[in-house]
């Protein structure tokens, strides 16, 4: 009997996940059926962040110094850029967000397997961050691909949606993330290649709050987690660009003339991104190994 | 042609629609020709006929009047802004002249993006006789489709296409006389139009993921449209709410269409 299995039964409409989100946000304690589940024991207190990586958010960057999304492709220089942790506005108004992190222990394999394996229950996503996840929905066509075996876990995201509720600082929103090949990201293909990049999740979004208003913003940003092999490990880079959308394949700032994205929104996500990451770096080795590399668990 | 607005209206009260024609064309036409702006292509789509819902409704659901269907592109979102918003300054004239002929607070307005679909029989490029210009057609039929509130609108995107291609299969005439598909998707940004809504007095507008336009030779050819319709309603996978879909069969009028780069469309 297929249609027990957890991975398919958490599927839900769009029009329940939407009303859901309400509850969602509040962030209830797990259900029996969710404590139950063998990756409960995951959902605790984070891992510690590194409070000086924090405290690089702590102030803006100097907006000379980051990169625009036309210039995605300078992520596949050797060596680093000019600012790898720090968020600013940049005089267009956008915000940028960089951050870098290590993970020892952790695989291009395993990020492939966890940014398909975290989408298929609410539980899975909250455990990422308990104290800001709060759920995350896909569509039953998006469930059908991840599912599919003969859809290699590297692919299985490029063109789909995640539902997500998540607080980046700023109180509870719905983000729908949909995830982009690298190629429809904009990165060039003839350089896409190790030791440069060994995996890739990115996309863009748009976010509004659960407790949306009648002037409540639906707002974009592109997203870009980036991975190069380590020796031991794997290091991850990330770039946001709030208030950019993709237009035709390519990058495009929204704002009108004189508008920036407010500071709290780009400094919340900035502080969240380590946050959340920290969490996950750790935890990904050992979460992976729990579920052998497996989807249905 | 990376983002235009999309305003379906009906005439203001005690308009005939032959007075709102004239003046939406004639006048109101010719001011947003003469007026600088970043408007890139300005097609008003006249309508002719058209249905609202299904029969096993007992009642309409909505308001099922459209006199017209106003499409304006331009290239990028900040100049979509500063053309309709101006910032700052006076709002344009033409914008100032929609409440001389349209029910502005029953309009549906969305910004979309347009996903060029094949179609089996293009126009030939030699079509003496037939089509509104080159390249084009003559008839241009408009479906407001609402997606049905439980299906994901990623769902229902990939639902419409598998739908529209089996219609199109199923309906020979469809195949044979259809000679442009545009699918036209709603963009996030309209989500921030509250200001519009407010300016424009608007409650409850209806909010419309899609319009698929589908363009043919000659009134004669939009029967096959019917059929496909028909089709389409009953295709398996739910993705509409047909009751509260609409189509429009119009006359695509041309106000701005010779910009650089920019013609002939309609």
């Amino acid at each position: 009997m297929t249609e027990l299995i957890p991975e398919l039964k958490s599927q839900t409409n769009a029009r329940d996940t939407l009303l859901a989100s309400h509850q969602k946000a509040l962030r209830p304690p797990l259900t029996p059926e969710e404590q139950k589940r063998p990756f409960a024991k995951y959902y605790r207190d984070p891992y510690p962040y590194d409070p000086a990586k924090l405290a690089k958010m702590d102030t803006p960057c100097d907006p000379s110094k980051a990169i625009y999304p036309e210039q995605i492709n300078d992520l596949l220089n050797p060596g680093t850029l000019d600012i790898e942790i720090g968020w600013c506005n940049l005089p267009n108004g956008a915000g940028f967000i960089a951050s870098q992190n290590q993970y020892p222990g952790v695989t291009a394999e395993m990020i492939d397997w966890w940014f398909v394996w975290h989408t298929l229950e609410d539980l899975r996503y909250r455990i990422w961050y308990p104290p800001a996840h709060a759920g995350l929905v896909i569509s039953p066509e998006t469930r059908k691909r991840f599912l599919d075996p003969s859809v290699p876990f590297r692919e299985k995201n490029w063109g789909q949606t995640h539902h997500v509720t998540e607080d980046c600082e700023c109180g509870q929103d719905n983000i729908d993330i949909t995830f982009l090949s690298p190629k429809d990201f904009g990165f060039d293909m003839a350089r896409f290649k190790q030791p440069f990049v060994s995996t890739f999740a990115g996309g863009f979004g748009w976010a509004c709050p659960v407790e949306k208003k009648e002037d409540s913003l639906t707002v974009p940003a592109l997203m870009c987690h980036i991975f190069r092999d380590i020796p031991g490990g794997i290091e991850h880079r990330t770039r946001f660009w709030m208030g950019y959308r993709m237009s035709n394949g390519k990058p495009e700032l929204t704002l009108p003339p004189g508008i920036q994205v407010p500071v709290p929104a780009v400094q919340g996500l900035a502080r969240h991104n380590v946050k959340e990451f920290a969490n996950l770096g750790k935890m990904l080795p050992e979460i992976h190994a729990d579920m052998k590399g497996q989807l249905v668990v | 042609m990376p983002i235009k607005m999309m305003a379906a209206s009906r005439k203001r009260p005690g308009l005939t629609r032959a007075e709102y024609f004239r003046y939406i064309e004639l006048y109101h036409g010719t001011i947003a020709r003469e007026e600088p702006s970043k408007i890139v292509t300005y097609i008003q789509n006249h309508v002719i006929d058209g249905a609202f819902g299904v029969l096993a409704d007992r009642t309409h659901q909505q308001v099922a009047e459209r006199d017209c269907v106003v499409e304006l592109a331009f290239e990028s979102f900040r100049d979509m802004i500063m053309a309709l918003d101006n910032p700052g300054g006076v709002p344009s004239k033409a914008a100032q002249d929609g409440k001389f002929f349209a029910d502005e607070p029953n309009n549906i307005v969305l910004m979309a993006e347009e996903e060029e679909v094949p179609v089996p029989t293009p126009m030939p490029k030699f079509n003496p006789g037939l089509g509104f210009v080159q390249g084009v057609g003559g008839v241009k039929v408009l479906q407001y489709l609402m997606r049905d509130d439980e299906v994901f609108r990623e769902d229902y995107y990939k639902h419409w296409h598998e739908a529209h291609a089996a219609a199109v299969e199923t309906v020979p005439a469809m195949k044979a006389q259809l000679r442009r598909c545009i699918l036209n998707r709603r963009c996030r940004l309209s989500d921030n139009d509250f200001e519009a809504r407010r300016h424009f007095g608007m409650v409850n507008m209806p909010v419309y993921d899609a319009v698929s336009a589908y363009w043919f030779d000659t009134m004669e050819q939009v029967g096959a449209f019917r059929d496909y319709n028909e089709v389409l309603q009953a295709y398996p996978k739910r993705f509409a709410d047909w009751s509260r879909s609409f189509f429009l069969y119009t006359r695509p009028i041309a106000i701005i269409r010779d910009r650089p780069g920019y013609g002939p469309v309609a």
